[in-house]
């Protein structure tokens, strides 16, 4: 994997909303870094361990949150309740568990998905591993993938030794 | 004929339970984990299909799945989850999953390969 690569994720989040809300979405620019100070938003995180190690958050403005989970189930949501919190989960949760399947050469576990409410900004982050935000826009609103992550020691390690072999 | 899932989101268990309302079936009981699954189970001799989760705490799918089989060798078993790795898909197989869906997935197409296997347990 280069430093971050966010293609497998990128996949995800257009198949599920191809096959599972039945429409596109737009991918933005990827910034290297946060963009600022949010308002505060749902945001789904869920952490990756094996041979590359950080995490993956999506970030959903309230409004685009009602939406996506609203149409993913045919209901209308009019405030933030169990249901949109489970369902910001659930999609962090596939986006994650289906990327790494994506990853070749690595071996990685997710871990259960946790949802909060608030600033990205002030989740903390590994001092060494990349940080990467993309934005999405979709008929039903915006909403932002954010990854981090960072390759194991052991798989550089490992990586180093196959080319030494060579 | 009564269907099972499990699964410790409720918005996937709504959807899914959309789904097998198409397929005819109405008769359906969720639970958000593995163990909740084979308690109900150990109690329970009318259920006719599990859809199952592999991701959930408490207990995950694939013990879940490895417990009931010791039990309920018959039992017809989905195992609807994101993990599409290959050594995957083997161990659900290998465990005694019939059958394997990944998620995200497209709920016609869902709808179309539970068809089979309620049609299965009807015969």
């Amino acid at each position: 994997m280069d430093a971050i690569s966010t293609t497998p994720f990128i996949e995800t989040i257009h198949e599920i909303f191809n096959s599972m809300l039945g429409m596109n979405v737009k991918v933005g620019a990827p910034r290297p870094e946060l963009s600022g100070i949010h308002p505060p938003d749902l945001i789904g995180v869920i952490g990756l361990s094996g041979s590359a190690q950080g995490m993956v958050a999506l970030r959903f403005p309230d409004k685009s949150a009602l939406a996506i989970i609203g149409h993913m189930v045919g209901a209308q949501f009019a405030e933030v309740d169990s249901s949109i919190i489970d369902g910001v989960g659930e999609l962090v949760n596939i986006v994650a568990g289906s990327a790494k399947g994506r990853f070749r050469g690595h071996n990685m576990s997710v871990s259960l998905p946790t949802v909060v409410r608030g600033d990205i900004c002030r989740l903390s982050n590994m001092a060494d591993a990349v940080w990467v935000e993309v934005p999405f826009e979709s008929a039903l609103g915006n909403f932002w993938l954010i990854v981090s992550l960072k390759q194991s020691v052991n798989t550089q390690q490992e990586v180093a030794r196959e080319g030494a072999h060579r | 004929m009564k269907a099972l899932i499990v699964d410790d989101s409720q918005i996937m268990r709504r959807i899914i339970v959309s789904v097998l309302k198409k397929a005819g079936v109405e008769d359906i009981v969720e639970v958000s984990n593995g163990q909740e699954a084979v308690d109900l189970l150990a109690g329970a001799n009318d259920i006719g299909l599990v859809l199952l989760d592999w991701n959930m705490p408490v207990m995950s799918g694939i013990e879940a799945l490895r417990h009931i089989r010791t039990t309920n060798k018959k039992l017809p078993i989905v195992m609807v989850t994101t993990e599409s790795e290959k050594e995957k898909v083997v161990e659900a197989i290998k465990a005694g999953a019939n059958d394997y869906l990944l998620k995200p997935f497209n709920p016609q197409d869902v709808l179309d390969k539970l068809q089979k296997h309620l049609e299965a347990v009807k015969k």
